[in-house]
């Protein structure tokens, strides 16, 4: 776009003329963040609309933020991981780890004036249990909820949880004003303690969903904005483009799109939340007897160059690494990490040793998003004599077929949580990711001493780690970046093992 | 008159029934795992079991499918499996956003296809060869480069429109224009070039014919030959060729609302098929069969009344 002098001497003038106003003006209460006052109003990007604001249907993961925004949880989750308090002003635990008392806060109050007492926490936890939402399994071994005084409860447990703290801080944790719980209403019109009310008359589902400041709020800290707006934009390009235009303050992208967005400008946030990899299921040979042999799962493992595979199909945007465990699981050993170095030579010998000199013919699902990268594992295994097959299974059947037990071996993206979490969600004889529940009196062993271990069940999960890294149950590839992108007008911290940051990360630049 | 309509009608609904099976009958292959994407990862099989049950999973199709249809025929297209939202209302409150940008669309489309086709064959020369290579052009250029291009250009360079939807209730018309420009934008160029085409080669066809030769010969002004006569005979052409643009426009918009994120019926299909939430599929399918009879209803009825010697076909 070209303009002549004319027209640029007349958008020199009137900029002039703009910024004499603005500094004469004596500070604007609602600025705009080009150079002048903070913002007060952020609008974020989520990659998903949420089924409803019922704190049933609440899921851990990208949707979080939307309930944040106007529940409150019992205790909180720093950005660092770091389990403080909320409702809950203290918490305490009995010696067995089973019985855990929460002394609630007095000065909360629900947007419909119902005070935040014992007896609302009771009736949210017994109906999150009762409505078997989503995130049930977070309340799984909870056997009663008692109120002790107004202010003061006693969750009791049939087992020890060692992830029970964290999961308060998540679905479980949200507290719904007791007149709204279980009524139609609250699926479209949440009652919470939040920081901040929805404003249904702006709110459109499946596309954005406005929140403006609670007045009566018991913690001004968390209120830094005096309005927020959410959007749902699933689609990436969408995403971008929102960003990149100056719509939205901030979203998630990937690697390629991510280059637009430092193109134009945008601050980007970085924090590795999955870990990407192939789960080798069929640990006791059930589909193929070859992977019951630990020999096979090792090689597998040394078959692939890690460092190229990251650089060239997530443009270097993450760390190779041969564990499950993030470092900031508790549970992370930083020698496991190069474990499995790419090395072709070992892994056709391993298979050698195994029997198997000829290789074998290994069948493993793909789908949308999966194509290139199983295209890259397929020829890498193959270089080893390992022959894939891939299939395809629609994205809605992918993890349904995988935890029927359908293959032997699957590409996939798991987040990288709690390590009694991410025990329950791949090493457990329930956990999904294990389903031909792949067991042994050691592993056994060492995921009870987790289950038991109270404070030191992160120290204790190590051992876990080591021996599923040591026996290849997986092949992890790497931990990729997940990519959050800012505008100038506000600043965000990265949570921990959250793709997407807490609400309470945002704050107006400065 | 009202025989051709009841013979539509009845042709309508025998075609509605079909495509109501025969999805259902394709989306029954890919259901196997719904109960469990439902309930989530770390549902028991328990849990899963019965979930399949409350929704009928564990019945074999005929009997799911005649279900559907039962409560289908009183009005009653049940709850979306993942949100517990009525499909009613979840396709009440997305079909204004997409018919309104679909029939805005269609407007432009009719209103400068007639012009540049007119302009075309009546005046030949180099409108006539913009008209033939923008139909070649706009036909090759996909809707969804194109809306690519026009967010690069208009949203993010020049800041003219919001680059994804503003609409909320409470925004007021202004905010739903802007919302809704460039999408229809995208969608009208296709629609526009093509159309043009097919309006010159009439126009053309007609302008040869003897009666035109005659009511110049009696003096009748050019102007009145063209609208009057000319136009009204080319324009089943036009028509047919517009209620195929319309029907073709439900599926393009599917993609366009991608882009633009609005939240219309084609964002909902793409949501609910990903899902497998089958109530939400087959009430959007529903919804879109009953839209492209109605359309094609239409059509025949103004063709009907522009020429009547297609009443008595």
């Amino acid at each position: 776009m070209k303009f002549g002098p004319k027209a640029a001497g007349a958008a020199i003038f009137l900029s002039a003329a703009l910024a004499l106003t603005g500094c004469g003006g004596g500070g604007s209460a609602t600025g705009s963040g080009n150079g002048g006052a903070a913002t007060t109003s952020l609008t974020i990007a989520e990659l998903g609309d949420l089924p409803s604001f019922d704190p049933v249907d609440a899921h851990i993961g990208h949707t979080m933020p939307y309930y944040q925004a106007v529940y409150d949880t019992l205790l909180i989750r720093d950005a660092d991981g770091t389990i403080s308090p909320m409702l809950a002003a203290e918490k305490s635990w009995n010696a067995d780890n089973t019985v855990l008392t929460l002394k609630l806060r007095t000065d909360a109050k629900f947007t419909d004036g119902t005070p935040v007492d014992a007896a609302a926490v009771k009736a949210n936890l017994d109906h999150f249990q009762q409505a078997k939402g989503r995130d049930v399994y977070q309340v799984a071994s909870m056997a009663s909820v008692a109120v002790v005084d107004p202010s003061t409860v006693a969750i009791t447990l049939s087992t020890p949880d060692p992830a029970f703290e964290y999961y308060l801080t998540q679905a479980a944790g949200f507290v719904a004003s007791p007149k709204a719980i279980g009524t139609p209403g609250i699926k479209t019109d949440p009652v919470g303690s939040g920081p901040y009310k929805l404003d249904t008359a702006s709110s459109v589902k499946g596309s954005q969903y406005v929140y403006t400041k609670n007045p009566d709020y018991w913690n001004k800290d968390l209120q830094k904005f005096e309005k927020v707006t959410i959007k749902s934009l699933p689609d990436i390009t969408a995403r971008t483009n929102a960003l990149v235009s100056g719509q939205i303050d901030g979203a998630l992208l990937d690697p390629k799109t991510g280059k637009q967005a430092e193109g134009a400008g945008l601050v980007l946030t970085k924090s590795e939340v999955d870990w990407h990899g192939i789960l080798l299921y069929d640990r006791d040979g059930k589909i193929n007897p070859e992977m019951a042999n630990v020999k096979v799962r090792q090689a597998i493992n040394y078959a692939f160059d890690r460092k190229t595979i990251l650089d060239q199909q997530f443009l270097g945007q993450g760390t190779p690494t041969s564990q499950v465990f993030g470092p900031d699981s508790g549970a992370f050993v930083a020698d496991l990490d190069n474990r499995y170095s790419y090395d072709p030579a070992k892994a056709k010998q391993l298979l050698a040793e195994a029997g198997y000199p000829e290789g074998f013919t290994l069948k493993i699902p793909t789908m949308a998003g999966f194509e290139a990268l199983n295209a890259v594992y397929s020829q890498q295994l193959s270089d080893i004599g390992i022959k894939v097959q891939l299939e395809s299974v629609p994205q809605a059947n992918y993890v349904g077929d995988m935890a029927a037990g359908k293959f032997a071996a699957a590409t996939f993206q798991l987040y990288q949580g709690e390590p009694w979490v991410a025990i329950n969600q791949m090493i457990s004889t329930s956990a999904l990711y294990n389903p031909f529940k792949s067991t042994n009196p050691e592993i056994a062993a060492l995921v009870e001493e987790v289950h038991v271990g109270g404070e030191n069940s992160s120290e204790l999960a190590k051992k876990v780690n080591t021996y599923v890294t040591e026996n290849a149950w997986f092949a992890p590839l790497f931990r990729l970046n997940q990519m959050y992108y800012t505008s100038k007008k506000i600043t965000v911290e990265p949570q921990l093992q959250q793709a997407v940051p807490s609400i309470y990360n945002y704050a107006p630049a400065k | 008159m009202v025989q051709f309509i009841i013979r539509k009608i009845a042709a309508g609904l025998v075609v509605l029934c079909a495509i109501s099976f025969l999805t259902y009958f394709l989306l029954y292959f890919s259901s196997s795992n719904i109960a469990r994407n439902i309930l989530g990862e770390y549902a028991s099989q328990e849990q899963v079991a019965q979930k399949e049950t409350e929704l009928g999973l564990d019945q074999p199709l005929p009997a799911r499918f005649l279900d559907w249809a039962g409560h289908s025929i009183t009005g009653d297209f049940g709850r979306s499996w993942f949100t517990g939202e009525p499909v009613a209302t979840a396709i009440a409150t997305r079909l204004p956003i997409t018919l309104t940008l679909v029939i805005a669309a269609i407007l432009l489309i009719a209103v400068l296809a007639t012009v540049l086709g007119m302009a075309a064959a009546v005046k030949r020369g180099w409108i006539d060869r913009v008209v033939q290579t923008g139909a070649i052009v706009g036909d090759a250029i996909p809707g969804f480069v194109l809306a690519i291009i026009l967010v690069t250009l208009f949203a993010i360079q020049l800041k003219l429109f919001p680059a994804t939807s503003s609409i909320a209730p409470d925004a007021g018309a202004s905010a739903w224009a802007a919302s809704l420009t460039l999408p229809a934008i995208a969608l009208v160029i296709n629609g526009v070039t093509g159309g043009a085409q097919q309006v010159r080669s009439a126009v053309i066809k007609q302008l040869e014919r003897d009666y035109v030769r005659t009511l110049r010969s009696r003096g009748i002004p050019e102007r009145e030959i063209l609208f009057k006569h000319v136009l009204r005979s080319a324009a089943p052409t036009g028509l047919t060729v517009l209620s195929l643009q319309f029907i073709g426009m439900l599926g393009g918009v599917v993609i366009i609302e991608q882009i633009f994120a609005l939240p219309g019926i084609g964002n909902l299909a793409v949501q609910s098929t990903t899902m497998g939430d089958i109530p939400l599929v087959m009430g959007v399918v529903l919804y879109t069969v009953v839209i492209v009879i109605i359309v094609n209803l239409l059509v025949d009825l103004i063709n009907g009344w522009l020429n009547p010697k297609v009443r008595v076909s």
